[in-house]
């Protein structure tokens, strides 16, 4: 698109906006390849002087051979010396050939980063120069060079969301074909310093997967989606959120209604396309939001098992059976393979803050208790909430809490006093945190 | 030079052609990858470990001192073998092998620390544990597991050693009981297996130009001073630097980038707790995760180099003594976590006992040990050269201070040292903390590497030691065998000193068929602007 825009770009950038522009930033702002970016600095940095002198300052990269300085601490100067080993240390002794190799010249080449005013003087310093080109643009002298590590901060910020994978070539980027990557991690938290970004994970990267997850390369839609699920909300563009947040209250009370995020979600799933969108991705925040309300093991899957067979429910046509089952194997897997990144002092998602009027999940533990006192010991039974997990008859699997009875006995008499304002804790403080914030509350001062 | 006006010219038409990467085979070896949590113990005694590494080394330098000193004889006396050192007798010339142990005025002591009741504080880092004003404080002695036998002699004086090596000496024993050195031998270099090792189906047909990139040092504190070299050499990494022709190697021919340690700055850490000893009193007592005194720039900003240079090239980071991994050796690899960006490159974990595939994204352990390009290659993130540095004196024999181009020298002596020691970090678990290995002492060197590297060494430096031809001198018929001993010209190591990048921006280059070094060095031209 951008070749004639070049122009118009710079003078926005350089010369209205004052701004320094390096050929990545260029690169990356037009899509056009490294070298042409390149040219074009040039191109605009002579014809804006040739208006007006030294209106537009520019730095240089000189690559090359620089000469050698003359400080005795040149490699020259080391390989001599190491020709010179005395004779009394006992290693060398026995493979003195060796020292012919070392003695070899050690091509050093240089890259130099040179403002315009040195230019000539930074010439100079070389034997023989390889290449000379423009590596940024900006409207004074800079005093600080380091000014141009914020530029391409700036850029790698501003253009996060376009996957390296697919657009490193357009840039001229070096490709490697035998890149691996997870499409299945949780996308990157975003620097705090940097704009809020789209996770890298939802640009599908196609190459990885076509490449080196061939095991189901056809599958590769439907393997999409479920992964994509895993992936966290937090990432997501604050636009989304307002519509989330007005939903989760509908659902209190009921038995699931720690799934209660993800049922209004899901709709919104459905009335995106089935393929990969970025709504999908803003769906799945509720698995880790559960996993990290009661933090049992194995409650991931089943939650989202549920959620699924609620969806495929209302919307039948989508999938077929066989695909959806397929998916859920995969989507097992994955919370498997990411049980162990779970990073519990992860930064808060914006989400979990959220639900504060929301009722704690129902997740009473201990419902009743049946306690005998013998000879200074506590037996008795208790009734606890526990997961079950079954096949329903379309082969889903479902998890109820069901109230069962659990025999106990216990040397000291503790656990009643003990457990008892653990389980009155949220209500002596019902708006604190029953959504679990951020677990930096946990540590805040009471 | 066609090639300096490619760039300054105004744009053209022309069509790019996208430059592929040259692929790169690799294969890390688990060497000193330890158990998981619950499979780390530290009540172990480290003494196993000296025992571990006498019962694997002692045949090998054995074998050497029979070479060397059977039928030798002084004065009609032949020279006798003696099992232990405890089985010397006064007088009589023999031979011994045991480990080194060296006791130094200056050298960290826990048991001083226990008597002064000084709880175990890492000791602060010394120079050197030698006393310049008391040489003769200085004990060098040989133990194996029924003594030790105190070692004089002038011989000493020009031989290097430090703890934990594995000799064996030749002499007599003096009136004052001490052990008069005439000889010593190491156990030299291990057998090297040929390029591609045992598994040659990975070999590629034909020669693939490649080069193997290791930095190190990149000391990323998270401001932006110390950010723009690493700009410009990602920037080359990914080939945007340059032309197509011209003195600059390459990028595309790089196949893999192995950073050595030490990837995020001092300040980091020592930041942290200089300013938390003075919050402490004031604000009330918090635990976990304090976000005011954890700056977590640095590795943000490593995670966002490795995220931009990733999808163009497979890396290799090896933990150093400043970076944000377990301290004594050897030290595990940073942890996924610390890079959310990074992390999508990395292999998944293991799932059940199927083999792991390589990841593209390779965070491994200090030191390491490994296959690139068929080449076996052990490095270490360079604490191990430090250390050692602080038992010897190169002072008196090169005339100067243990610094500049003299220092960089005994790096490379001490690098060479370690290898026909075969013993990678011989001073762990004495003065460099380590794993208290029970089983098997990972720091010996089994397999001579084809590459031995250190990293954050104050300059570049680089050579090539030989060891022995095979004794066998039957000539060609040593390649019918087929066994992996049977190098023709005996093992040649490429040893590489890999300098700090943050100090001289140095990018080190080594040829995947011939093992030539080049260097790619990255830095600003400080000009009138700056120097004013």
């Amino acid at each position: 698109m951008a070749v004639a825009d070049y122009k118009r770009y710079l003078a926005e950038n350089v010369l209205n906006e004052r701004r320094t522009v390096t050929y990545r930033s260029l690169g990356r702002a037009l899509r056009v390849h490294s070298t042409l970016a390149k040219q074009m600095l040039f191109d605009f940095h002579r014809n804006e002087n040739n208006k007006k002198p030294n209106s537009v300052n520019a730095t240089y990269i000189l690559t090359g051979i620089q000469k050698a300085p003359e400080t005795p601490s040149t490699t020259n100067g080391l390989q001599d010396s190491f020709g010179g080993i005395p004779q009394s240390s006992p290693y060398i002794s026995s493979s003195m050939p060796n020292q012919d190799v070392a003695r070899d010249e050690i091509a050093m080449s240089s890259v130099v980063l040179v403002r315009e005013e040195d230019l000539e003087d930074a010439k100079a310093t070389f034997q023989s120069i390889s290449s000379i080109y423009i590596y940024s643009l900006q409207p004074t002298v800079l005093q600080d060079l380091n000014v141009l590590t914020d530029v391409a901060g700036e850029m790698i910020a501003k253009h996060a969301q376009e996957d390296p994978l697919e657009y490193g070539k357009t840039w001229g980027m070096i490709q490697g074909n035998n890149v691996r990557r997870r499409t299945g991690g949780r996308p990157p938290v975003p620097a705090p310093a940097q704009a809020p970004a789209l996770p890298k994970a939802t640009i599908p990267a196609k190459r990885p997967v076509k490449e080196e997850e061939t095991p189901q390369p056809k599958k590769e839609p439907e393997d999409k989606a479920p992964k994509m699920e895993t992936t966290a909300k937090r990432e997501e563009p604050p636009a989304s959120k307002p519509t989330e947040k007005t939903a989760p209250p509908k659902q209190k009370g009921s038995i699931f209604s720690s799934f209660a995020k993800a049922k209004p979600k899901q709709k919104k799933e459905e009335s995106a396309t089935p393929a990969t969108s970025a709504a999908e991705s803003a769906e799945p925040s509720a698995a880790e939001d559960v996993v990290l309300d009661d933090a049992s093991d194995g409650d991931e899957e089943p939650e989202e098992l549920f959620r699924d067979s609620g969806k495929s429910a209302s919307a039948g046509t989508r999938e077929s059976r066989k695909e959806r089952e397929e998916r859920l194997r995969k989507m097992m897997e994955d919370d498997d393979e990411d049980e162990d990144e779970e990073m519990p002092d992860a930064a808060p998602s914006p989400e979990e803050s959220k639900p504060i009027d929301e009722p704690p999940p129902p997740k009473q533990a201990e419902l009743k208790e049946e306690v005998t006192v013998k000879g200074g010991r506590r037996r008795g039974r208790r009734q606890v909430m526990k997961k079950k997990t079954v096949k329903d008859d379309e082969g889903y699997l479902v998890t109820v809490e069901e109230p069962s009875w659990e025999s106990f006995s216990e040397d000291e008499p503790a656990p009643p006093p003990k457990k008892k304002p653990a389980v009155s804790a949220p209500k002596g403080k019902p708006a604190a945190k029953p959504g679990q914030g951020s677990i930096m509350s946990f540590f805040s001062k009471k | 030079m066609a090639s300096s006006d490619e760039f300054l010219r105004p744009p053209s038409n022309e069509e790019f052609d996208a430059i592929t990467r040259v692929p790169s085979h690799y294969n890390s070896l688990d060497t000193f990858r330890l158990g998981s949590g619950q499979d780390r113990h530290y009540q172990q005694q480290y003494g196993d470990m000296y025992f571990l590494r006498l019962a694997k080394l002692k045949p090998a330098v054995e074998e050497i001192a029979v070479e060397a000193w059977e039928g030798f004889s002084i004065a009609g006396e032949n020279a006798r073998r003696v099992e232990r050192v405890l089985d010397v007798r006064q007088g009589e010339l023999c031979w011994v092998a045991g480990t080194i142990y060296m006791d130094m005025p200056l050298k960290p002591n826990i048991l001083d620390d226990l008597t002064k009741e000084n709880y175990t504080l890492a000791p602060p880092p010394r120079p050197t544990y030698q006393d310049p004003a008391h040489p003769e404080l200085t004990q060098i002695m040989l133990e194996d597991e029924s003594g030790r036998l105190r070692l004089t002699g002038s011989m000493l004086r020009n031989t290097q050693l430090c703890t934990g090596a594995i000799i064996a000496v030749l002499g007599t024993e003096n009136a004052n009981g001490d052990f008069e050195v005439i000889d010593t031998k190491v156990p030299d270099l291990p057998q090297q297996p040929r390029r591609w090792g045992n598994d040659t189906l990975d070999a590629p047909k034909g020669a693939s130009k490649g080069k193997i990139a290791f930095v190190s040092g990149l000391g990323i504190t998270g401001t932006s001073s110390d950010t723009l070299a690493l700009e410009l050499l990602a920037d080359y990494l990914l080939g945007y630097t340059g032309g197509t022709s011209g003195a600059l190697p390459d990028a595309s021919a790089i196949t893999r980038l192995i950073i050595a340690g030490n990837s995020v700055g001092a300040s980091m850490t020592t930041d942290v707790n200089a300013d938390s000893s003075t919050k402490k009193r004031t604000g009330p007592k918090k635990y976990g995760y304090d976000a005011s005194a954890y700056n977590a720039s640095p590795i943000t900003r490593l995670d966002s180099f490795l995220a931009e240079i990733l999808p163009s090239m497979p890396v290799t980071l090896m933990p150093g003594e400043s970076d944000p991994a377990n301290f004594s050796l050897p030290q595990q690899g940073i942890h996924r976590a610390m890079f959310p960006q990074a992390r999508a490159y990395c292999a998944p974990p293991p799932a059940g006992d199927s083999k792991q595939e390589p990841s593209w994204f390779d965070s491994v352990t200090n030191p390491w040990e490994g296959d690139v390009e068929g080449w076996r290659l052990w490095g270490s993130s360079g604490q191990n050269v430090d250390d050692i540095l602080r038992y010897l004196n190169f002072a008196d024999e090169e005339g100067n201070a243990a610094d500049g181009a003299g220092d960089i020298e005994a790096r490379m002596r001490v690098m060479e040292a370690m290898l026909r020691w075969r013993c990678g970090v011989p001073t762990a678990p004495d003065t460099l903390w380590s794993y208290p290995f029970q089983t098997h002492d990972p720091f010996v060197i089994q397999t001579c590497p084809h590459i031995f590297f250190a990293g954050n060494q104050p300059q570049f430096k680089t050579a090539v030691i030989e060891g022995d031809a095979p004794l066998k001198l039957n000539g060609a018929d040593t390649e019918m065998t087929g066994t992996d001993d049977d190098n023709s010209s005996g093992p040649r190591v490429r040893l590489l000193s890999i300098p700090k990048f943050k100090e001289t921006g140095e990018l080190v280059l080594v040829d995947t068929e011939t093992l030539e070094v080049e260097v790619v060095k990255f830095s600003t031209f400080a000009g009138q602007q700056e120097q004013q």
